[in-house]
């Protein structure tokens, strides 16, 4: 589909986020997994080896670990602007797991959609938006070009 | 679908598979083309549509939530240390206490085998609507000295106003530890519980750091908002005689320094406002007395020092901003 079809937003952050202080935007992260399935096999090596390292580096995350019968082992990551995004780690190994954590907890929550420009701004004119009448003379009758001075 | 049959081991079945839960429960599952579920999935949605998506769960009651981790988790995202008493303390509104109460006494719960021990947040709202208040006309009088008294405190207003709070204290995860009688959280609650939360933090880390927080998550909701939209001003030429005359400097007059399309549906027309022959500000409008209210408007946010083009707050001072004169230090 063309850009016009898929939805797009303007870059923006969540609450003003670097302004102030830095807030890491992912608030909880739930990691559902088998324990006897075969596509869990990556899940479950994170989790002996690298998920107690990952809570201990991101204090500001909560981390649920729940085993369950399922097929497909699944990250849920929620971010603090009401986000929950899911990924499906089915057969992954455990350096991509950890890979793919760190590139969610880097994440604001918002939509990975089309961002319209690269840049904003709050101020975008610092000595005035020029409109057709700047570095004009005065002049209440009609507009013309103007006249070049003699020199 | 799967539903739990007494199967007769004696009869062959084919097509069927059996998948034991436990001893007594068997389910089975068939695995051809499922006549059955077009009509299901289309009554189901049939269904939705009459009445509507179900009503949203708190996190809480979803699978999940561990309250004391997540609180824990809320002061260290924030890198503020809370005391923890006090900061489950400043969620549980009084609503939610009258609620469980009522809950528990419709139960038949003895009251005194299963007493509520929870402090209401009233008390925290209290002190930490007091705190923001001060805090943040403070902090407008260090960042405009030329602003009135009146533009203060519509400046504070709408801080501290229910949109805004709920806006910020909504992506700060505060509804989800929220503890009140209803779902969604009204704003009103959860207003009083961010008030709670400053009161809490003002109680555990002391005012400075309490100072700090509101600079970073309210103060910073200033950018990109203009003065005029958070205080509304009827008669901006009259405020603008009376700032000048306090000032000492002439009385503005207006004059017409543009004009564009005069005959036309869009007409365009520039008025100066000059005092002592010297140009206080410009602006344009459609008719001629809009451009001049617009001029008085751009005028005194000139005064006011509140112009898009200001030299932006301070946010990474590790401190308030100081009256000038008082030694300022930095804290660790």
């Amino acid at each position: 589909m063309t850009s016009r079809g898929t939805p797009s937003r303007f870059l923006q952050s969540v609450l003003q986020n670097g302004v102030g202080r830095y807030v890491c935007q992912l608030k909880r992260i739930s990691l559902i997994f088998s324990k006897n399935g075969q596509s869990s096999l990556g899940a479950r090596e994170f989790i002996e080896e690298g998920v107690v390292d990952f809570a201990q580096n991101n204090p500001g995350t909560v981390v649920y670990v729940s085993p369950q019968s399922c097929r497909i082992p699944k990250i849920v990551a929620e971010y603090l602007n009401g986000n929950v995004k899911e990924e499906a780690i089915t057969s992954k190994t455990s350096q991509q797991i950890v890979e793919l954590i760190t590139k969610l907890t880097n994440q604001s929550g918002l939509d990975i959609i089309r961002i319209r420009k690269p840049v904003h701004t709050d101020s975008p004119s610092i000595q005035g938006q020029w409109h057709p009448f700047t570095n004009r003379p005065l002049s209440i009758g009609p507009i013309g070009p103007q006249k070049q001075q003699a020199n | 679908m799967a539903s739990g049959y007494i199967v007769n081991r004696g009869v062959l079945t084919f097509g069927i598979h059996y998948q034991h839960v436990c001893r007594n429960v068997l389910l089975t599952q068939t695995r051809e083309k499922k006549r059955w579920m077009k009509a299901y999935t289309l009554l189901m949605e049939r269904k939705l549509k009459i009445e509507g998506p179900p009503p949203p769960k708190p996190r809480a009651q979803k699978p999940n939530w561990d309250y004391h981790a997540e609180v824990q988790a809320f002061s260290s995202r924030l890198k503020e240390s809370f005391s923890p008493e006090l900061l489950k303390t400043a969620f549980v509104n009084p609503c939610y206490i009258q609620s469980e109460q009522e809950r528990r006494q419709a139960l038949g719960v003895d009251s005194e085998m299963a007493a509520l021990v929870l402090g209401d947040n009233i008390q925290l709202h209290r002190q930490g609507l007091e705190f923001t208040k001060s805090f943040l006309s403070d902090w407008c009088r260090a960042s405009f000295p030329s602003l009135p008294s009146m533009g203060v405190v519509a400046i504070v207003a709408h801080l501290t106003s229910h949109p805004v709070v709920c806006h910020v204290a909504r992506n700060l995860a505060i509804e989800d530890l929220t503890m009140s009688a209803q779902f969604p959280v009204p704003d009103e609650i959860l207003h009083s519980t961010f008030l709670a939360v400053i009161g809490a933090l003002q109680e555990s880390s002391g005012a400075e750091r309490a100072g700090l927080f509101l600079r970073d998550f309210l103060v910073t909701q200033l950018v990109g908002k203009d003065l005029f939209e958070m205080w509304s001003v009827v008669n901006p030429m009259g405020l603008l005689v009376e700032e000048l005359s306090k000032r000492n400097m002439a009385l503005p007059e207006p004059r017409l320094t543009r004009s564009a399309g005069a005959s036309t549906v869009l007409p365009l027309y520039f008025v100066g406002l000059y005092s002592d022959k010297k140009l206080l500000a410009e602006a344009p409008g459609e008719t001629i007395l809009a451009a001049e209210e617009e001029a008085a408007r751009v005028a005194l946010r000139k005064l006011y020092g509140y112009t898009e083009n200001r030299r932006p707050c301070d946010f990474s001072a590790a401190e308030q901003p100081r009256a000038p004169g008082l030694q300022s230090f930095s804290s660790s």
